[in-house]
């Protein structure tokens, strides 16, 4: 698009100058006089085409102040003021029409230093305008630090026609670089505090150098009258402004390439040093020579910069790649085409006719075009970057999800283990109370009616008794939330119609809590034989009327208590011996104690054993 | 008049035994005594009792499908579930399918006759594990309601709260003086739980026909 405008401007610039009224003459007279009014019509003027450099390259003294005349036809009087446009006139000067000065241009004095960057639009008084032949004289003083006298092709013409060039080149020389300055110095804050705060990120941080001394030297472009004190400083700056972005440049590539070289980056860093320090040293009167020497020095490392970058899309291959040594590539082109209109206009008249007059500088606009394409470069970057770090959050979260579901499978497998064991362990006592009691009472039993030493009434009891001790297990085991509440609940169910059978009424109170917590199958098991053999005795010898069952639970403490009236204290010691040791055993088995109490009244079974403890 | 009863049991020693307790009572009658699932569909036909002695594990069939064809074909038949042990998963099947009793293989012939006598009067027994269970059941049907599950197989609130104390291991006459009510009145309700639960279970079927497109 810069280059469309920049070709655009040109063509505007040729239409300006075939405008039918307008006159752009080819030739003037050129006379080498440092008067301050015009030398006499019969000096000794030379013939000259413009543009005009003076004295050609090669030549060995520099070029004093000017005069240039042109004649120039008004076909008639025009209702419009005209004016004389002058693309450049870097040393300031004068202008004469027709014997009477209407224009300058400050030059150099002892107190300032100028180079007038802009173009010039000076309107011709319509009173000084002649119908037919005028003169035009303009007194051009030499551009500082410029070895040659350049003067442009002048147009003179309607101030309406003229101005539309006038404007055009305005923006270009002028505009264009105080936008510059102003985009890199509010680009290079934003990146550089960017980098302040990530100093990680050195490609940004060597961008926002690039950018702050790109601005310090297009400010060449935007100051135009410098104090005579203050020049050689502002040389100084400049020069250091201009190594400093080759050199930034350098390292920019370099570590864009992925180049780490700390030895090169030091040196080049060592190099930008020299120039400014170098110009300290040597004054004013030594710049031509740093500059021919040092900054000649810069060209290499230019062309080092292209090659890093080449090197780099080869390595690559990839089109993002390819867009920084193209738009170096596209700033070399220009710097080519600044080279030849500086030095060798005339090829550049050959290959572009009448655009080489204009001296449009196209360095400036690449280098505003490459930093313009490290910054899209570098937002790629920190865009991809964000990205990344998204996704790599997001991969992040997906693997601690991961890590937490693991966990948690791990840890329920624990569990599931743990109860597995728990319940294995269980298993095996259950296991052990049924071979213990069931086996060895069938196995009794067996053996016994083997011998004849069994009455049938013998044996059905030996059998009730077995298929109670087999109801037993299965009551103990049956509740799959372990509540002892319903494993006693459906023991004493099934009691009860034994009991009733038996002439005893009985009444039973369970008194737990809800929130009480279960109790392991082994351990109801004890409970319930407890009750089971309390209950038998009842049965068997009390004779007793009604039986009374309690179970509570208090201070971590189970309480079974189990009360009748029946014979109690009238009963044979004897009788209740086996039960009751057998009754005591489980209790201790349970960590309690079992209380036998028995009075006139009946007899009570008292079980206490802890809630906590009975798990083991 | 006689209750009569019909006993289906493919154990011999067994049969002669229920068939003595039943025959020893003056109150009950005998109609039957056969072996198998299909005999007893015949009989029942042919002399409907008003109980059924049941044992689930038959020869020919599940004990259960008995179950479910008395309760579509003979509904005012009582049917009583003989079980080895307090198998609390067998008798819920049985329940579901529509027994309203159940009884102790081993228990002595008094128990069998005065078992009949309850159930037939409209008493069923209960124990806290099955009591456990049958709320588990209803419970899933009350968190997520249907509209195809017939309105009378929810539980009332009194009938919930008997089962929650029995199957706390209440005795019935603690339950009856909590609810105020007499141990009969217990039983009978839990008689009507039964019931509750069968239509529950058949509504559960219907719903689930549905849903796979059968009905």
């Amino acid at each position: 698009m810069l280059v469309a405008l920049i070709i655009g401007g040109a063509t505007d610039a040729r239409s300006a100058d075939q405008a039918n009224e307008s006159a752009s003459p080819q030739h003037a007279l050129r006379l080498g006089a440092s008067g301050l009014t015009p030398p006499a019509p019969d000096a000794p003027w030379q013939s000259v085409t413009l543009p005009s450099v003076a004295p050609q390259l090669g030549a060995a003294a520099p070029q004093g102040p000017t005069w240039f005349r042109i004649d120039f036809k008004r076909e008639s009087a025009s209702p419009r003021p005209w004016a004389v446009y002058l693309p450049y006139l870097y040393g300031g000067g004068q202008v004469w029409l027709n014997g009477q000065q209407v224009a300058s241009v400050p030059e150099s004095t002892d107190q300032l230093r100028v180079r007038w960057e802009r173009a010039h639009l000076l309107p011709l008084p319509d009173n000084l305008l002649r119908d037919g032949d005028n003169e035009l004289m303009v007194r051009a003083a030499p551009a500082l630090g410029e070895h040659s006298l350049r003067f442009p092709r002048v147009d003179i013409g309607p101030v309406v026609t003229l101005s539309e060039a006038n404007d055009r080149r305005q923006f270009w020389v002028r505009t264009a670089p105080q936008l510059t300055v102003l985009a890199c110095l509010i680009v290079s804050a934003f990146v550089l505090f960017i980098w302040w705060r990530r100093p990680g990120e050195v490609l940004y941080g060597l961008f926002g150098l690039a950018t702050v001394f790109w601005g310090i030297r297009t400010l060449t472009f935007v100051i135009e009258v410098v104090p005579v004190e203050r020049w050689q400083l502002w040389r100084l700056v400049y020069l250091a402004a201009t190594g400093g972005f080759v050199v930034v440049m350098a390292l920019f590539a370099m570590r864009f390439a992925g180049l780490r070289h700390r030895g090169l980056e030091r040196a080049l860093a060592a190099y930008w040093l020299i120039g400014p320090v170098w110009l300290l040293l040597a004054g004013s009167a030594g710049e031509p020579l740093v500059n021919r020497i040092w900054s000649g020095g810069l060209i290499p490392i230019g062309i080092g910069i292209i090659a890093v970058s080449f090197w780099a899309v080869w390595r690559e291959r990839r089109w993002a790649s390819a867009v920084m040594p193209a738009v170096l590539t596209l700033a070399t082109l220009a710097g080519v085409h600044d080279y030849l209109i500086s030095w060798d206009a005339g090829l550049m008249e050959r290959v572009l006719p009448g655009w080489a007059g204009h001296r449009l500088f196209m360095l400036h606009h690449g280098a505003n075009l490459m930093l313009l394409t490290m910054g899209v470069l570098l937002s790629l970057r920190f865009t991809r970057a964000l990205t990344s770090l998204e996704q790599l959050n997001e991969s992040l979260e997906s693997r601690v999800a991961d890590r937490e579901r693991s966990l948690s499978a791990n840890y329920l497998r624990l569990a599931a283990l743990e109860r597995q064991n728990a319940a294995a362990e269980e298993r095996q006592l259950i296991m052990r109370e049924i071979h213990d009691g069931l086996g060895s009472k069938l196995f009794t039993s067996l053996s016994r009616v083997e011998r004849g030493d069994m009455s049938h009434l013998q044996i059905e009891e030996s059998l009730r008794a077995c298929i109670a001790d087999m109801r037993l297990a299965l009551d103990a085991l049956a509740p799959e939330d372990h509540d002892l509440r319903t494993a006693l609940g459906d023991f004493l169910f099934r009691w009860q119609g034994e009991l009733e059978a038996a002439g005893v009424r009985a009444a039973w109170t369970i008194d737990m809590p809800d929130e009480a917590p279960g109790v392991p199958p082994h351990t109801t098991l004890q409970i319930l034989r407890i009750a089971q053999e309390a209950l038998t005795n009842v049965v068997k010898h009390a004779r007793a009327r009604q039986v009374e069952l309690r179970l509570q639970r208090a201070n971590g403490l189970l309480r079974l208590e189990i009360q009748d009236d029946g014979l109690g204290a009238g009963l044979a010691p004897g009788a209740q011996g086996r039960g009751i040791v057998n009754m005591r055993a489980r209790a201790e088995r349970l960590g309690g104690t079992l209380e036998l109490r028995q009075d006139a009244h009946g007899t009570c079974v008292v079980l206490s054993a802890p809630l906590a403890s009975s798990a083991a | 008049m006689k209750i009569r009863v019909l006993i289906v049991e493919d154990e011999p020693e067994f049969m002669r035994r229920f068939s003595n307790a039943v025959l020893a009572d003056p109150e009950l009658s005998l109609t039957g005594a056969v072996s198998t699932g299909a005999a007893a569909m015949a009989l029942l036909g042919a002399q409907p009792p008003d109980v059924l002695l049941l044992d689930l594990g038959l020869p020919d069939m599940d004990g259960t499908e008995v179950i479910r064809y008395v309760a579509l074909h003979h509904s005012a038949c009582d049917v009583l579930v003989v079980t080895m042990f307090g198998d609390d998963r067998h008798v819920i099947a049985a329940l579901e399918a529509g027994a309203t009793g159940y009884l102790l293989k081993d228990a002595g012939a008094d128990r069998i006759a005065t078992s009949i006598h309850e159930l037939h009067a409209g008493g069923s027994p209960i124990s806290p594990g099955i009591a456990r269970r049958i709320l588990a059941r209803m419970r899933t049907a009350t968190t997520q309601p249907r509209d195809e599950s017939p309105r009378d197989a929810v539980l009332t609130p009194r009938e919930t709260e008997l089962l929650r104390l029995t199957a706390k291991g209440l005795s019935f006459d603690a339950i009856g003086q909590l609810l105020e009510i007499s141990p009969h009145t217990v039983v009978a309700h839990v008689k009507k739980i039964y019931r509750k639960l069968a239509v529950h279970s058949r509504g559960e079927a219907v719903y689930e026909a549905n849903q796979m497109g059968l009905l």
